[in-house]
């Protein structure tokens, strides 16, 4: 085990936790705001951080929304809910290493049966349609432990994302891992899916016993489709580019990029 | 992490070919065409996992079935008396935003190549790339040969179309060789293993472009092939050397027309079809960069990186 990369806050007793590892930038916001959600719902203390340096580029510091951000790569742990939770960014180098590193945390130190990853896959749905759970696994056992949750099998070929990498990652040092792929309609990728945050977070809660109470949820949901529902009746396009994707029909690039333009700006406006 | 050897051939002092991808695609297409026309079998690799990220991934009804990372892999065959390994790189290290090689990773690839040289007493290395010139797409390129020490420049000096640095207008016997080519010769040097980088010419106009310069590639096989005394069949790359030289010609007449380039730009590289070799003086670093700018620009975006992963 890599020790010297690693700097550790707390000795937290495990009980074979399963692991839940989501990435900082995701579609929709997915990944970070499940994770958040989680960690407080859960209430999950951070035992351990990855140190960045050799993983990522330290010459400058990024600035996102006014505020300077700095690569945090950190664990947590709920004892009540026997989770260990990872949440941290794709590293610009020695992805091999990092990746490496989360499943010497998950294996050595806290004895994970198994490894959940957290994204969004940007579809061509609309957000009033049912979304799906697209899943990856790297093993047919946990493939099959995990049917009943209505989660659909995904097939792909093309350049690999870091949770396809890490699961691969995992497979080779034996722990069973799936990542977990819900639809995340492309015109709210740029923003927060509030609707795919749930259906993650209801798989979770089932999956792990959590009594989470997504109620919070249901009333962000309920104010972005009312903002949606406010701008398809004052805007005749938009409303007949989400009616074809309802109808399962295609946009044309200019119809999909006026489509993401028009609910970005109403999202944003309207907070 | 390291060398995979599935075999160990007993080799007698062996020569080394290695190509990777650079510029045109120069080396690799060289040493690869060898590769395949000699029938090498492949004998090891070297684990890719701390150089690469993986390319591609394969996902089928829900399972992870691969990853595929670029290979890194030695073959070896034997012609009449002469053994030969061969080293074909799909990528080259670097941990830099460069395509080329540099740094730790590059210099720990070199020596990993290097020590399956030294392991089957390599008594040569050939490395190739490309020579960005003066040269217009319709010439025939020469060969830049680089050696790493000075008693190989006698035998240099035999083969055909070839010529030192020294013999280059305006040189002056120096220059700089980047990536894995410049890298190993200068390790294999210091671990005093003989190495020669041929380069075939690539004009200067086409250096960003995307497509290979099998032209150039040929010009370093024939090389290769008489060092070694063999015949290889060269109507593939003819071929594909022909496509290119009419999707360059199309290229450029298109740009001429719709006056894509300044007609300053348009009437340097018209020049140099009519320019002998030996009437063509050294280009300036300020003529090269006006230059330059036009023809990056219009390779742009030629790269398809928007893919969606997952």
């Amino acid at each position: 085990m890599m020790k010297n990369i690693f700097k550790f806050f707390e000795q937290p007793q495990f009980e074979n936790p399963s692991v839940i590892v989501g990435w900082n930038e995701d579609a929709g916001n997915l990944s970070p705001k499940v994770i958040e959600y989680l960690n407080r719902k859960i209430k999950s203390r951070c035992f351990c951080e990855v140190e960045p340096a050799g993983f990522f580029s330290l010459g400058a510091v990024a600035i996102e929304n006014d505020v300077a951000q700095f690569p945090e790569n950190r664990f947590y742990y709920s004892e009540t809910a026997n989770l260990v939770i990872f949440k941290g960014s794709e590293p610009h180098f020695e992805k091999y290493r990092f990746l490496n590193a989360i499943i010497d945390v998950a294996e050595h130190y806290c004895k994970a049966k198994e490894l959940f990853t957290i994204n969004g896959t940007i579809s061509p749905v609309a957000h009033t349609s049912s979304r799906r759970i697209l899943t990856v696994f790297n093993q047919q056992r946990l493939r099959e432990k995990l049917q009943g949750y209505g989660l659909e099998d995904m097939t792909w070929e093309g350049r690999p994302a870091i949770s396809s990498y890490l699961l691969w990652v995992a497979r080779e040092r034996g722990i069973p891992s799936v990542s977990l792929w819900p639809e995340i309609p492309f015109y709210l990728a740029a923003g927060e899916d509030f609707q795919a945050i749930k259906l993650i977070l209801r798989f979770l809660d089932k999956r792990f016993e959590l009594g989470l109470d997504l109620k919070e949820l249901d009333e962000k949901i309920s104010d972005q489709n009312s903002k949606i529902a406010s701008l398809r009746e004052e805007n005749l396009d938009i409303n007949r580019y989400i009616g074809m994707l309802e109808s399962a029909l295609s946009l044309s690039e200019e119809e999909q990029m006026e489509l993401i333009k028009g609910i970005t700006e109403i999202l944003e406006e309207t907070g | 992490m390291g060398v995979k050897l599935y075999k160990e051939p007993e080799l007698k002092n062996p020569m080394m070919f290695c190509g990777w991808p650079g510029i045109g695609n120069i080396g690799i297409i060289a040493i690869d065409t060898l590769r395949g026309a000699l029938r090498a079998e492949q004998f090891g690799e070297i684990e890719p996992y701390e150089f690469f990220n993986p390319r591609k991934v394969l996902i089928e009804k829900g399972l992870l079935k691969d990853l595929d990372f670029p290979g890194s892999r030695f073959y070896f065959q034997r012609i009449r008396n002469q053994d030969l390994i061969f080293f074909i790189g799909q990528e080259q290290p670097t941990e830099g935003r460069t395509r080329y090689a540099e740094g730790q990773k590059a210099y720990q690839m070199a020596n990993l190549v290097l020590d399956v040289a030294e392991k089957f007493r390599c008594q040569r290395v050939y490395t190739s790339g490309a020579a960005i010139t003066q040269v217009h797409h319709t010439a025939r390129p020469r060969v830049w040969a680089v050696p790493n020490n000075h008693t190989l420049i006698d035998e240099i000096k035999e083969y055909e179309n070839t010529i030192l640095m020294s013999g280059i207008e305006g040189r002056g016997g120096q220059g700089t060789i980047t990536g894995l080519n410049g890298l190993l010769l200068g390790v294999a040097k210091k671990r005093g293993l003989d190495a020669i980088c041929l380069m075939g010419e690539i004009p200067y106009y086409l250096q960003a472009a995307p497509w290979p310069y099998p032209k150039a590639s040929k010009s370093v096989l024939e090389v290769l092939a008489k060092t070694l005394d063999v015949k290889i069949d060269l109507s593939q790359l003819d071929n594909l050397a022909k496509r290119v030289e009419n999707s360059v010609e199309e290229f450029l007449e298109t740009l001429y027309s719709t006056e894509g380039i300044p007609a300053e730009v348009r009437d340097e590289i018209e020049r140099l079809k009519h320019t002998r070799k030996a009437e063509l003086g050294p280009i300036t670093e300020e003529e090269q960069k006006k230059i330059m700018e036009h023809i990056d620009e219009l390779f742009k975006g030629e790269d398809w990186n928007d893919e969606k992963h997952l």
